[in-house]
């Protein structure tokens, strides 16, 4: 399958008074056309400054640092993300990306109509009032809602709902590439099995591609064709669902899918130790200081992304072959 | 032995013009023999409210809280001081119960002073890393240091401790894990297991989480729009729920297996309408709308939570609110 989103090099950071704390680093990942990628990784790893970061969309002190990001639609056009103007991402943004912020379900504004919401910048963009109805209701119906929700108030609606009419919002214009962070977070199971099943849906329907940031590894390994996992702004593996779930190959990503208990009553261990802040990332192998496979050369060299099978990606010297033999 | 804990016919209204009914006769027990019994359902169901009831924080509109046998509401003054020792509470973001300059070694020295636990400051010091060695924190790495330098899940595992050391017998958690990533969730959930093995203490424990309920064990209790499904043993349950919601829930719970993927596409299912009890009314199964398996008679009185009857070995170890099985 083509990259429809191809990022190299990626780092962004918090500007600070003096210097710029760097937040995400290093991020090489290509984003298949039509799949649904999993970014998975504990509270604070990066996931949110990397989702933002695609779009273009970090604000102060937030700051892009460098790398590209080429994205090529279908029509052979491709542009690198990091360096169009502000006006040109509007543009492209509004055709072709979208993205569900975390916590979006609490952005609606609570005096306005469903309708007027889901409207306002499809007819600002040039649409008639017309087409713009019928836009919105088309994408009502992808996420099982009528089109009397329309006329309601936010407050009227369960958070499934809210969810829903969000995301409605955010496919109205039929997008190439939909990131959406911690969509199902807030949700209970059954609306968030309802809601999942339902992007999948949209996917298929739309011909999408989907980054679906999220930190529950059940959500991962029930919709995500790939998974990249990510600790200390990096990104430690990177796989199909089922080899990372099977074959997890970076300790950190053995013990994320190690603590997950297979039986109830079964016990397992949690990760030992803490995940590190970006103003004090360990130096060489980020999570050396938790890794239960440390050897002296983790603390000093910085592991690279590096392909170790067939669509496998991992960053850690165990798999080093001239580092690893060394030890 | 005399149960625990008691819970009566709980009923909690909240007025205004829209009643909610947050809890509509619930009861259930926990025994006097340590236990972990989880509370489960989604937002709304009313889980929180009987939290707050139990712990005292909230007058029911109807029922009563029993503990060790006694009235909670009508008991006096050397029992609430029994009764605020031995049930705790746990909440989902600790960092409201800790003053933000209070270093953590202050937070457990003024719960061992309130309560006289130490008569010397060497026994106070051995208590406090004792305590914090039993939730799996070193003490010369939070005793010095503020709530905002801790991460989530120290600071919840320094919660532990502070219940701990105040030695209770029942602790109610509302959504202790929830703000906890899954790596470290597994080591807060041991604690309570070892507290309930080796120290005799049992755990309430609040959730929407059906996964985190089953690392547990124990007891479920299945709540929807403020009254039980099911309950039951939390394995019997979880591996066949019978009554309807319960699995829909249970088969809903995303599998961290991708091997192990739903099979089947609920997202043209009907959606849950809002305004509990709204218009339809509340004598009636309040599953009956989305529920697949609908009789008439599950429109026309509400079904009665008992053993259900079929012939399964164990349908002893559990009761259902349904029609399907009476
Ligand atoms: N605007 C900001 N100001 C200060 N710190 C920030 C800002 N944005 C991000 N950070 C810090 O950068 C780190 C990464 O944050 P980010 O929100 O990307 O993590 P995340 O993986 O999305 O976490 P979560 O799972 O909690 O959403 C965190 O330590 C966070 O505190
Ligand atoms: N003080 C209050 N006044 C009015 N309504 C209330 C009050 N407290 C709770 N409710 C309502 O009672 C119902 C049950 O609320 P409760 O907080 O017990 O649910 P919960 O199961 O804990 O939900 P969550 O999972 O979201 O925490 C909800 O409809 C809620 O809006
Ligand atoms: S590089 Fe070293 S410290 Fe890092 S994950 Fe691999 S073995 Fe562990
Ligand atoms: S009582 Fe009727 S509506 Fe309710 S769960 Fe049972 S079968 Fe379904
Ligand atoms: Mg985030
Ligand atoms: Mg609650």
């Amino acid at each position: 399958m083509p990259a429809l989103l191809e990022i190299r090099g990626l780092s962004a950071g918090l500007q600070g008074r003096r210097s710029v704390t760097q937040v995400v680093s290093n991020v090489d990942l290509d984003v298949r056309s039509g799949e649904i990628l999993g970014v998975v990784g504990e509270s604070g790893c990066g996931k949110s400054t990397l989702a933002t970061a695609i779009m273009r969309l970090l604000v102060p002190p937030q700051v892009l640092q460098s790398g590209s990001m080429t994205l090529r639609l279908n029509k052979g056009s491709s542009y690198d993300l990091v360096k169009l103007s502000e006006s040109e991402l509007r543009e492209l943004r509004w055709r072709h990306l979208s993205y569900i912020p975390q916590g979006s379900m609490n952005s609606l504004n609570p005096v306005l109509r469903v309708e007027r919401q889901m409207t306002d910048t499809l007819i600002q963009h040039g649409l008639s009032d017309k087409e713009a109805r019928s836009r919105a209701i088309a994408a009502l119906e992808l996420v099982n809602l009528e089109p009397k929700i329309l006329y309601s108030y936010p407050h009227e609606l369960s958070g499934g709902m809210r969810q829903r009419v969000i995301i409605a919002a955010a496919v109205s214009m039929r997008p190439a590439l939909i990131v959406a962070d911690e969509l199902t977070t807030a949700l209970d199971v059954v609306t968030q099995r309802q809601i999942l099943q339902e992007l999948i849906g949209i996917r298929d329907e739309l011909g999408a591609t989907i980054i679906l940031i999220t930190h529950d590894m059940g959500v991962v390994a029930q919709i995500a064709d790939r998974v990249a996992v990510m600790y200390a702004g990096k990104i430690a593996e990177l796989g199909t669902v089922n080899g990372i779930f099977e074959t997890p190959l970076h300790p950190y990503s053995q013990g994320l899918i190690g603590s997950i208990p297979r039986e109830s009553g079964q016990r397992v261990e949690g990760l030992l130790g803490e995940a590190p802040s970006p103003w004090n990332y360990p130096t060489g192998c980020r999570f050396h200081p938790r890794c239960p496979k440390v050897f002296a050369h983790c603390r000093a060299q910085t592991p690279a992304l590096q392909v170790q099978a067939s669509d496998r990606w991992a960053a850690c010297h165990l798999y080093d072959a001239e580092v690893a033999a060394d030890a | 032995m005399r149960d625990l804990l008691v819970v009566e016919n709980l009923r909690q209204i909240f007025g205004g013009r829209n009643q909610t009914f947050a809890v509509d006769d619930v009861s259930f027990r926990i025994p006097a023999e340590p236990t972990i019994v989880s509370l489960v359902g989604e937002s709304g169901s009313g889980k929180s409210t009987i939290a707050r009831i139990i712990l005292g924080l909230l007058q029911p509109t109807a029922g009563r809280v029993l503990y060790d046998g006694a009235d909670i509401a009508m008991s006096g003054r050397k029992w609430n001081r029994k009764f605020r020792g031995e049930v705790q509470a746990v909440f989902q973001d600790p960092y409201s119960v800790y003053n933000p300059v209070y270093k953590a070694e202050r937070v457990l020295k003024l719960v061992i002073r309130k309560f006289g636990l130490a008569k010397s400051k060497a026994e106070a010091q051995a208590m406090m890393e004792e305590a914090l060695r039993a939730v799996d924190l070193r003490p010369e790495e939070v005793l010095d240091r503020h709530p905002h330098q801790l991460s989530g899940g120290q600071r919840q595992r320094l919660m532990l401790a502070r219940v701990y050391l105040m030695r209770p017998r029942l602790i109610v958690a509302d959504e202790p894990v929830s703000m906890i990533d899954a790596g470290m969730r597994a080591s807060f959930l041991n604690i309570l297991q070892d507290f309930r093995d080796s120290h005799g203490i049992s755990t309430l424990f609040i959730t929407h989480d059906l996964s985190t309920a089953m690392y547990l064990g124990g007891e479920i209790i299945v709540l929807y729009q403020g009254r039980i499904m099911e309950q039951g043993a939390t394995q019997t349950v979880m591996n066949a729920p019978l009554h309807p919601y319960a699995q829909l829930l249970i088969s809903s719970i995303p599998t961290p297996d991708p091997r192990r993927r739903w099979d089947e596409d609920l997202s043209a299912a009907p959606l849950a309408e809002i305004g509990y009890g709204a218009s339809a009314g509340r004598e009636r199964c309040l599953f009956a709308d989305r529920c697949p398996q609908v009789m008439d008679q599950c429109w026309g009185a509400r079904p009665r939570l008992q053993a259900p009857k079929i012939d399964a070995v164990d349908s002893a170890q559990r009761d259902v609110a349904c029609y399907l099985y009476e």
